[in-house]
């Protein structure tokens, strides 16, 4: 939410955040490279670079597993919410990591050949008809180029220039970049290794990150369930009763076309509009109403609830939807969209309807 | 219509985490009793993935101090020298000659093939078995000796050893002696099909019913170097039937690529 655009955006929070991230890498790599050239006998001890290459690798697949976790347990529990704030550093940074472990790969095992690095990295094993023996960098190198083009384009510049529902989409390819790197590590690592502990805990990884996806999406689908044959014939659906909606908070309803809408309340005041925020496509209808604006728990993103427009000197624009209080005392919302920027009509619970 | 024109009692307004505010003060307690849990689970894991890495073998690359060593050149099947040692058991001991890098191929050495020379490089040595790695321009490394080397000669005569069915796999002796830690496994197989693709002896790393391992250098089975033809096939579990020839101290295991089969 920026009139402006900065190379990278920090704050106290992400300062710090970002500082903890740092520390918990250096403390895995060193770690790591400690152990990995102490745990064997003299005189077999392992390639400090070799060594590195592997420490890097599984930093990169630790810390997207950690990526992939944040969204669901934000949507599970909102203590999480200052991970998912600051996620897209440890993205970028988790790119970086990738990127060394990529690079290192290249130059230590596929350069100062008879063939071009690259060209290395894509025939030196040529068994691509193989089950078992099928080359486990082309899984790697189509991981990394997901990252690349996730992390190029994860400023808000490019947010704003693809439109977020196009920039949302590019940056779901994670979940695909997130198999190809447990294909990488299935076909590579866990077929060198030998302890059980690495299937061990790349299925614990994979466990974590499914099953957290599976409890929030069922959580959602529960929820979105209980609402169905609440649609009006007339074009407007039957949300909620006023007092089902927490003050400073909201409700929300998924619409026939499989959008959602989020039923916000202000202190005796209910507005109605589109779930979805105009940043990251965060969810609205699970933030709050900070000094009389709706607030993306994402980011922070605000929309005055009258109007759906950000408070100046910010631009953005949600669409309203009319609400209207039904003779039951029920809350109702116009699932047709209001124009952008147009008031929408609200319910107000201590005394004037609309 | 019976209506609740109450107000459900606020939430606490700062108990929602918005990233340009202050943290409210449940997230800040939260924050700070997951940051110990978050730290000391990175560092168990780091932990606990190094703890369980496979020994990579003996092996080792000196790149601190240059090797010496003196004795007559051969690059038949590949380069290497032999180097009189009475202590060693046929009186000799082979010293394979390596190219920095992948590109051993590059090593020009038929004008001095069958001299003395003395060398000097990097050692690359793997239970008793040693190589040197050499710069590429011949001055900088090598240069003709005159120095009497009773009992060993450039070419000796071949010993036929017999007919065996072997199986193990198929290593580029340079990582494998040494310069990689661990220079094996599938993880090494593009890196180890290179090296072979730039000239590195490929070497069969093989284990007897006893669990003995040997380590024979791969010929083609006339005794020449092996083709581009056994590169798919490197640092998988292999099997195959071929010679073993021994020449001077050095066993070789002689069979064409097509006698390979993966296991």
């Amino acid at each position: 939410m920026g009139v402006k655009y900065q190379g990278v955006q920090w704050n106290g929070n992400k300062v710090v955040y970002d500082l903890y991230m740092l520390v918990a890498l250096a403390l895995f790599m060193g770690v790591f490279m400690t152990i990995g050239m102490t745990v064997h006998p003299s005189g077999h001890q392992a390639d400090a670079v070799v060594l590195l290459i592997r420490a890097l690798g599984c930093a990169a697949f630790l810390m997207l597993t950690v990526v992939l976790t944040i969204g669901p347990l934000a949507r599970m529990n909102p203590r999480f919410l200052p991970f998912l704030y600051n996620r897209r550093h440890l993205g970028v940074m988790t790119f970086l990591v990738a990127a060394a472990h990529f690079g290192l790969t290249v130059l230590w095992y596929h350069s100062s050949g008879p063939l071009n690095p690259f060209v290395s990295l894509l025939v030196s094993n040529p068994l691509y008809a193989s089950v078992e023996g099928f080359p486990f960098e082309a899984f790697g190198l189509a991981a990394f180029a997901i990252l690349f083009v996730m992390a190029a384009t994860s400023h808000d510049f490019w947010l704003k220039t693809l439109s977020a529902s196009v920039w949302k989409v590019l940056h779901m390819l994670v979940y695909v970049a997130y198999g190809l790197l447990v294909l990488h590590i299935a076909y590579g690592a866990l077929m060198t290794e030998k302890s059980a502990v690495y299937v061990a805990l790349v299925i614990a990884a994979l466990a974590i990150v499914a099953g957290l996806h599976v409890v929030t999406g069922v959580r959602e689908w529960s929820r979105d369930s209980g609402m169905k044959g609440l649609h009006a014939p007339d074009g407007w659906i039957d949300v909620c009763a006023p007092e089902d909606i927490p003050d400073k908070r909201a409700v929300t309803a998924p619409l026939p076309k499989g959008d959602r809408v989020a039923v916000f309340r202000d202190g005796a005041k209910i507005y109605a509009v589109e779930n979805a925020c105009r940043h990251q496509n965060g969810p609205l209808g699970e933030g709050c109403i900070k000094d009389g604006v709706i607030t993306c728990p994402w980011h922070g993103w605000q929309y005055r609830p009258q109007d759906g427009v950000s408070p100046p000197p910010y631009e953005e624009r949600i669409a309203t939807h009319d609400v209207r209080l039904s003779s039951l005392g029920r809350v109702f919302v116009r699932v047709k969209k209001n124009p952008l920027g147009k008031e929408g009509a609200f319910i107000d619970v201590g005394g004037a309807a609309s | 219509m019976s209506l609740n024109k109450g107000v459900i009692p606020a939430e606490r307004d700062d108990d929602l985490f918005i990233g340009w505010a202050k943290a409210p003060a449940i997230d800040r307690r939260f924050l700070f009793s997951a940051a110990p849990l978050l730290l000391g689970a990175t560092t168990g894991l780091g932990w606990l993935v190094a703890k369980n890495l496979s020994d990579p073998g003996a092996g080792k690359w000196d790149t601190t101090a240059t090797h010496v060593i003196e004795g007559a050149l051969s690059a038949k099947p590949y380069p290497m020298i032999r180097v009189a040692d009475p202590s060693a058991p046929f009186g000799m001991r082979t010293v394979l000659v390596v190219a920095q890098g992948k590109c051993t191929s590059g090593l020009d050495l038929a004008a001095k093939e069958g001299i003395p020379v003395k060398a000097s490089g990097a050692l690359i040595e793997r239970n008793g078995r040693q190589m040197l790695e050499v710069p590429f321009s011949l001055d900088k490394w090598l240069e003709p000796v005159f120095i009497d080397m009773p009992g060993v000669v450039a070419d000796p005569p071949e010993e036929r050893l017999g007919r065996f069915a072997l199986a193990g796999r198929i290593m580029d002796s340079k990582c494998f002696f040494g310069v990689m830690r661990p220079g094996r496994g599938k993880t090494h197989k593009a890196c180890a099909a290179l090296c072979i693709r730039g000239g590195v002896p490929p070497s069969f790393w093989a284990r007897d019913g006893k669990g003995r391992e040997s380590v024979l250098l791969m010929t083609d089975a006339a005794g020449g170097p092996l083709g581009e033809d056994i590169l798919p096939l490197v640092a998988d579990p292999v099997s195959a039937d071929g010679e073993i020839v021994r020449v001077g101290d050095l066993l070789q295991f002689r069979a064409d690529a097509d006698a390979y089969r993966r296991v």
